[in-house]
């Protein structure tokens, strides 16, 4: 059925690549504008099957689209909303979901507001990850952006505040967010698919998200620096089978964090044909499992990149990402022997992903990317990290490199 | 004698004309219904970037691209500080978060015009040649360091009547500055065409802005367009 499904998508996709165009149309005197996108990837792994794929195979389960409808009600009034959907191996599953839906009413160029699903500014590139079309990577660098995990700070429901600021003396301008809501993560997103190796069955998982971000347009142009943070309390409600009483069946299990945050530094400088990226991201979560007991994970992670269009249909790229974690367990875990695991050295913790990508841009609005990964280590924590116990159930090798082909289009 | 007279200055005007292709000029057209006759450079980036969708006089505004061409490349770089690919993807993104909307663009100078002709608040960009009937062109003002001044009495500049029959145009550039007072008490040439600077000059001296705190500076760019 699901290869039914794919195979649709693609077809859809190949024939709407020369039917449809960015729609535009009158309502109530305003113009409405209507546009979309969509992608489709094929990943070939040498080693570790990744991003719950059968990627050493060969997967192509790696597809995502979106339709957006929006209006410019007045000068200050701004309305829209944007649908997805997207099936990543076992992630996703074609659930369609509400991207973004909200009302925006900029009142100054340094002070307007946002009400409703929004999307969540963390980063350089948190709120487009999932716009191929805007990057030169077929994949962002995963140790700060985990596609697999992109349900845990993509959009919060609830409200922003944002503004952009000149500074005198030719300072350059500074731009600020800052927001507070409720996040919803699907239950096929890769956390929640992790913890099924555990017989864990989320039924749902969320809670409060709230931060900021500030970032410097300096007067050296080209040059952008900037932080983010993000506060969350996130709970999850589900039921799970208990190995050791089996017989009991399906129990009620609930998990809720009792310190959540990510912090998150960047910089970009773009002059001309050449773009420098460059962006570092610490997430931190600890989580009680009984009164007792408690374990926490820390994931750090930080890449470089660089890219430079040597023609106009032709853009070439290389990043080096690292991602490294960490986990600590108090209390009855530690008595029940689960180790803390802080040697980051080790595979296990770790994944450095060296990658190159040349991007061919076939006209305005569709791409071509080829894009090669050589990843050391593979950060199967307690936490995801790209690689899952399930699509590896004969354990996992320290090495993968991965093919990864993708096409993107957008209206 | 009459040819002795236009022959060294066709030379001046294709050396300084070259000057100022390379220095990428455009006019800037705006709908009627656009009550100012200038606008900053500092505002014109805004509303292309689409952080303000009116002007600091009220009126409505929204930008009109055009696909390609020499004056798209010009009033890109020397307005937005983007490239074409950087200004597509910077529209999309506003598109895709919901935060914008994608402009229209529009194939040539005479759509771009016949366009903005048409549309309440709309405002685009023409090569220097482009014919302007039925829009107006906006005096382009790079604010000094010190504050924007709202000019108050603009004089237009006189067209050297041989220089619009021979269909010589252009663009001149110039530093103001202005008085507390509001009156312009000096005039300085920063680039653009040299043989329009005088009549550009005796104009912009007449100007009267409206009194500020102290003497500020702004930089100016009269067009002159022979088929106007």
């Amino acid at each position: 059925m699901r290869r039914r499904i794919a195979k649709l998508a693609l077809v859809c996709f190949c024939t709407g690549l020369t039917a449809l165009h960015a729609q535009e149309f009158k309502l109530l005197g305003r113009t409405v504008q209507v546009h979309g996108f969509a992608s489709q990837g094929f990943i070939y792994t040498n080693q570790n099957n990744w991003l719950t794929m059968h990627s050493s195979q060969g997967s192509g389960a790696f597809t995502d689209f979106g339709v957006n409808v929006s209006m410019q009600v007045t000068d200050k009034l701004r309305i829209g909303a944007q649908l997805y959907d997207r099936n990543l191996g076992n992630l996703g599953e074609w659930h369609p979901s509400v991207d973004w839906a909200f009302v925006d009413y900029k009142f100054k160029t340094w002070f307007g507001i946002r009400g409703g699903k929004v999307k969540t500014v963390l980063g350089l590139y948190n709120d487009t990850q999932d716009l191929d079309f805007l990057h030169t990577f077929a994949l962002l660098p995963q140790s700060v952006y985990p596609t697999d995990l992109r349900d845990t700070s993509i959009a919060h429901l609830g409200g922003d505040i944002y503004g952009k600021v000149a500074l005198h003396h030719h300072l350059g301008n500074i731009s600020y967010t800052a927001y507070a809501g409720h996040r919803s993560d699907s239950i096929y997103s890769g956390y929640a698919y992790l913890l099924t190796q555990s017989f864990v069955y989320f039924r749902s998982m969320g809670g409060l998200q709230y931060g900021g971000d500030l970032r410097w347009n300096t007067p050296l142009k080209g040059l952008l620096v900037g932080a983010s943070r993000m506060n969350e309390n996130v709970s999850g409600q589900g039921s799970f089978v208990n190995v050791l009483n089996p017989a009991a069946g399906l129990v009620p299990y609930q998990v809720s964090s009792k310190s959540d945050w990510t912090n998150q530094y960047y910089g970009e400088y773009a002059v001309g044909k050449l773009r420098f990226d460059t962006e570092y991201r610490r997430y931190f979560r600890d989580e009680p499992y009984t009164s007792n007991s408690e374990a926490s994970n820390d994931v750090r992670g930080w890449y470089v990149s660089g890219a430079y269009r040597i023609h106009k249909r032709l853009e070439l790229g290389s990043y080096y990402s690292r991602y490294a974690i960490t986990s600590l367990v108090s209390g009855a875990l530690a008595a029940a022997g689960f180790p803390d695991q802080t040697d980051t050295s080790l595979p296990a913790n770790h994944i450095y992903d060296k990658v190159i990508t040349a991007r061919v841009d076939l006209n305005r609005f569709w791409n071509v990317k080829v894009e090669g990964h050589f990843m050391n280590g593979y950060g199967a924590g307690t936490y995801p990290g790209g690689f899952y116990p399930q699509v590896n159930p004969t354990g996992f090798k320290p090495n993968t490199n991965a093919l990864v082909l993708k096409t993107s289009w957008s209206f | 004698m009459k040819c002795q007279r236009i022959f060294p200055l066709i030379a001046v005007v294709v050396l300084f004309g070259s000057v100022h292709a390379l220095a990428g000029d455009v006019k800037i057209v705006a709908n009627p219904s656009i009550r100012a006759d200038s606008i900053t450079a500092a505002e014109l980036r805004s509303v292309f970037l689409e952080e303000k969708r009116s002007l600091s006089d009220g009126s409505h505004v929204e930008p009109v691209l055009a696909k390609g061409g020499e004056a798209h490349e010009a009033f890109l770089k020397q307005y937005l500080g983007k490239n074409d690919d950087g200004l597509q993807n910077y529209y999309r993104t506003l598109v895709f978060t919901g935060t914008g909307a994608m402009p229209k663009v529009l194939a040539s100078d005479v759509d771009v015009v016949h366009y903005v002709a048409k549309t309440k608040g709309a405002i685009g960009y023409v090569s220097l040649d482009a014919l302007v009937e039925g829009v107006k062109v906006l005096t382009i003002v790079q604010a000094g360091p010190s504050a924007e001044r709202k000019l108050l009495t603009r004089v237009e500049p006189e067209y050297p009547e041989t220089l619009q029959r021979l269909q010589i145009g252009g663009m001149v550039r110039l530093r103001v500055s202005i008085s507390p007072k509001g009156s312009v008490d000096g005039v300085s040439l920063l680039g653009g065409s040299p043989i329009l600077a005088e009549a550009a000059i005796k104009a912009v001296k007449q100007w009267v802005y409206a009194p500020g705190p102290s003497r500020t500076t702004a930089e100016v760019s009269i067009p002159f367009d022979p088929k106007r």
